[in-house]
């Protein structure tokens, strides 16, 4: 049985070019890869704004997402969390992270971290103040409102 | 040729055995493509929020003060102040630019317009009375309301051309 499977009758097929596409098509996936993506919770429903432009700080500005639900939570990585809490830790890292660096950042002061915020569309301005409140406490001031600019794209 | 052939593949030749480099090709392959998950483009407006401040009841005379006066934390007298009221469900129940008549909701396609042309003439006086937008905004109003608004307030641009991008923030005090 196994002298007949060795016999010269045997196919022998060259992987070599399937190994390559493989390897393409890994190499693609590698790169789409987008692990920022983790950060978005994908059930918020965004308001659709025409102007809304997708902006690209080229990595030069640190971000830091918070995702608003109906209920005005914030929630990150999947887990609800309490604001307060929350951006006061973000808060204090930030100011440690600068302090290692060398720069002084005096209580209270401005930060230079940009929160971005995705709020659902049917969010009540209070909760959301809320949220922007405790963000301006802490130090942040610059902020971007994300929304969808097609219809299309909000549904999915 | 192909004589010296044969005979160099039965003397040298190495033959790696590459179906198990495939497998786990194969294996890595199917990982990315089951974890690929393409994000939607979403876009964003850029907003400088300062500190919040406090604010006053709001009447005509008050709001008159409020607009002449440098006590505000947020140059008060170069600011332009819109009030939207909202409704219980999240829309809003009427709209008005500083002292102007307000216009009522909810805030559809032809409000947007009318609110467009309202700010474009405010903004196109000469010598630049305003150089920032302060929404007054009840405490029920949607998100995705206050976007649209926010929306119509960014497409501005003042007499020298600047893009308006100061605005900032304050919920309404509801009586």
């Amino acid at each position: 049985m196994s002298a007949a499977l060795h016999s010269e009758d045997q196919a022998d097929p060259n992987l070599t070019p399937i190994l390559d596409m493989v390897f393409q098509l890994i190499t693609f996936f590698m790169l789409v890869i987008n692990f920022k993506a983790a950060s978005l919770d994908m059930s918020l429903k965004l308001p659709v704004i025409g102007s809304a432009r997708p902006v690209d700080t080229h990595g030069n500005e640190e971000l830091l997402v918070l995702n608003v639900n109906q209920q005005g939570e914030i929630i990150i990585y999947g887990s609800v969390r309490d604001a307060e809490s929350y951006l006061a830790r973000e808060a204090e890292l930030a100011r440690a992270k600068l302090k290692a660096k060398g720069e002084k950042v005096a209580p209270g002061g401005e930060l230079p971290i940009m929160v971005v915020v995705r709020a659902d569309q049917s969010t009540p301005f209070e909760l959301l103040n809320k949220v922007l409140t405790d963000c301006q406490k802490n130090g942040f001031r610059k902020f971007a409102l994300r929304a969808m600019n097609r219809e299309k794209e909000a549904r999915s | 040729m192909s004589r010296r052939r044969k005979r160099r593949r039965v003397q040298g030749d190495v033959v790696l055995n590459l179906a198990a480099m495939l497998d786990m090709a194969f294996q890595l392959l199917a990982f990315f493509i089951l974890t690929f998950k393409p994000s939607p483009i979403e876009g964003q407006i850029n907003l400088n929020l300062p500190p919040p401040v406090p604010i006053k009841p709001e009447t005509p005379q008050e709001l008159k003060n409020e607009n002449e006066s440098d006590e505000m934390g947020v140059s008060a007298a170069k600011t332009l102040t819109i009030t939207i009221a909202a409704r219980p469900n999240g829309d809003v129940a009427s709209l008005r630019v500083a002292l102007a008549e307000p216009i009522p909701g909810p805030f559809d396609e032809n409000k947007r317009r009318q609110l467009d042309r309202h700010l474009k003439q405010v903004f196109a006086i000469e010598g630049a009375p305003f150089d920032q937008v302060l929404l007054r905004i009840g405490k029920t109003l949607s998100y995705g309301e206050l976007m649209k608004i926010i929306d119509v307030c960014t497409r501005q641009k003042m007499a020298d051309g600047t893009p308006v991008n100061k605005i900032s923030f304050v919920e309404l005090e509801e009586k």
